[in-house]
């Protein structure tokens, strides 16, 4: 019989219950990789649908099938190089992790007619990273469409980034100065925008109303888009009709 | 040991956790995830499913490792079983209920941190039979369940109007004026709500605090 107190027996102990518990969840996360993958795929999907705002929206209690459905034949999937470029035969899905230069870009059609342009925008909120997808008009200017879809900031402060008061108030802002003949990313205020620039109609066209408390993560969104936008711009001013 | 199943002093084992020493009305443990996760009915079934089978399961783990687990690193052994239970369900919902899973977010990691599932472990499983262990474990997490689905159904009919996700309120009494009450959605709203479920069961059962 082996001494219980003992040190050797805890240590043991300790290994057996970490091995069991170990080989059991790997054995669980491995077993359910498959339904989650497609879960998080169906999820990214419905938010590019959500930031293209569809002309018929997707109903309400729509099936898996139906969503991936209306996203194959409303959406083109394409990836853009550095200078602007659609590079032929490539998908968002094989843009490797970490690959620099690559960008994908989604473009939503009705009738033949592009009505919007989608791209991913990731940044650094306060405790976690933001991730969300952009959707500019067919004009490759004004906004049509935001969306985050993962998160982990704080419920009621930084998570007002998910809530519609928030997400409406990029529609129809602005990312491109016709005066200016230059790109003018969207930056968040402290406050309301329509306040700060009352003098300044010019710049309130590409300032959003900033979530109070929550200043960490508005600089975050800020920053997303400054750098996003930039790296678009040059697929953007080829599309641009001014 | 001859004694039934279900028997009178088993049956007092769940009754227990339901009623006389229920967690969150007599213990008041569990407050966070019960204010957290109650703004609709969905989540807070979700949640106290969760909440239940992790209480029981982990109970019976324990329970039958109870002779061999050496005391200086028991609460780290109960964490490690919480958790592995945790993670599991977890894993669950993100592949068969993903929006749910959403919606719940951290909450359901923190089951882990539960003051009711490691308070029975450390106060019944430790020193009791597995299947004593399961029914303390399952009225505790029943408890537990009960005042969440209360609470879940009391905030969504009257914080959103409606109920799993249904409009109840009908069209005709917001055209007459009436408007969802907001601070039911939020934290401050199911404090007030769970203080009031507290002092009800109190006076039912008449208990009170000794000074």
């Amino acid at each position: 019989m082996i001494d219980t107190k003992s040190n050797q027996y805890a240590f043991i102990f300790a290994i057996i219950v970490c091995v069991v518990c170990g080989v059991l969840l790997s054995a669980v996360s491995e077993g359910l990789r498959k339904r989650q993958e497609i879960n998080v795929d169906l999820d990214i999907k419905k938010n590019i649908l959500k930031a293209v705002v569809l002309e018929v929206p997707i109903p309400q209690k729509a099936k898996p099938q139906e969503v991936l459905e209306i996203y194959k034949t409303k959406i083109e999937e394409h990836v853009i190089d550095g200078q602007g470029n659609i590079i032929e035969g490539r998908k968002p899905a094989d843009i490797k992790k970490g690959e620099k230069g690559v960008y994908p870009l989604y473009i939503y059609s009705e009738g033949g007619k592009v009505k919007s342009y989608a791209f991913p925008i990731v940044g650094q909120g306060l405790w976690s990273t933001l991730y969300g997808y952009l959707a500019l008009e067919g004009d490759a200017t004004t906004v049509r469409g935001i969306t985050f879809y993962k998160h982990g900031e704080t419920p009621g402060l930084g998570a007002e980034i998910e809530k519609a008061w928030f997400q409406d108030n990029f529609k129809g802002k602005t990312i491109y100065s016709i005066k200016k003949q230059e790109l003018t990313p969207i930056a968040v205020v402290k406050g309301k925008a329509a306040d700060v620039y009352q003098d300044n109609p010019e710049a309130a066209k590409y300032h959003v109303d900033g979530i109070t408390a929550a200043t960490i993560t508005s600089s975050g969104v800020t920053e997303m888009m400054d750098r996003t936008l930039r790296a678009y711009e040059p697929y953007f001013s080829k599309v641009r009709k001014i | 040991m001859a004694e039934a199943l279900l028997s009178k002093k088993n049956k007092k084992l769940v009754k227990d956790g339901l009623w006389d020493a229920n967690p969150l009305t007599f213990q008041v443990l569990g407050i966070c995830s019960s204010l957290a996760v109650t703004t609709q009915l969905k989540t807070s079934l979700i949640m106290a499913f969760g909440l239940t089978f992790v209480t029981a399961m982990s109970n019976v783990v324990i329970s039958l490792m109870r002779n061999y687990i050496p005391s200086k690193i028991r609460i780290i052994v109960q964490l490690t079983v919480v958790s592995a239970l945790v993670i599991t369900i977890d894993q669950i919902l993100k592949a068969y209920m993903y929006d749910a899973s959403k919606q719940l977010s951290v909450f359901v990691g923190l089951i882990i941190t539960n003051c009711i599932v490691v308070g029975r472990l450390e106060a019944f499983a430790m020193s009791n039979p597995p299947w004593k262990s399961f029914l303390d474990g399952l009225g505790n997490g029943l408890g537990y369940s009960a005042v969440l689905v209360i609470l879940g159904i009391i905030r969504e009919i009257f914080g959103s109007g409606t109920l799993l996700g249904y409009h109840v309120i009908p069209r005709s009494f917001y055209d007459a004026g009436y408007v969802n009450n907001g601070m039911l959605v939020l934290a401050p709203g199911a404090f007030f709500l769970l203080g009031c479920i507290i002092w009800i069961q109190r006076a039912i059962s008449g208990y009170a605090e000794v000074k």
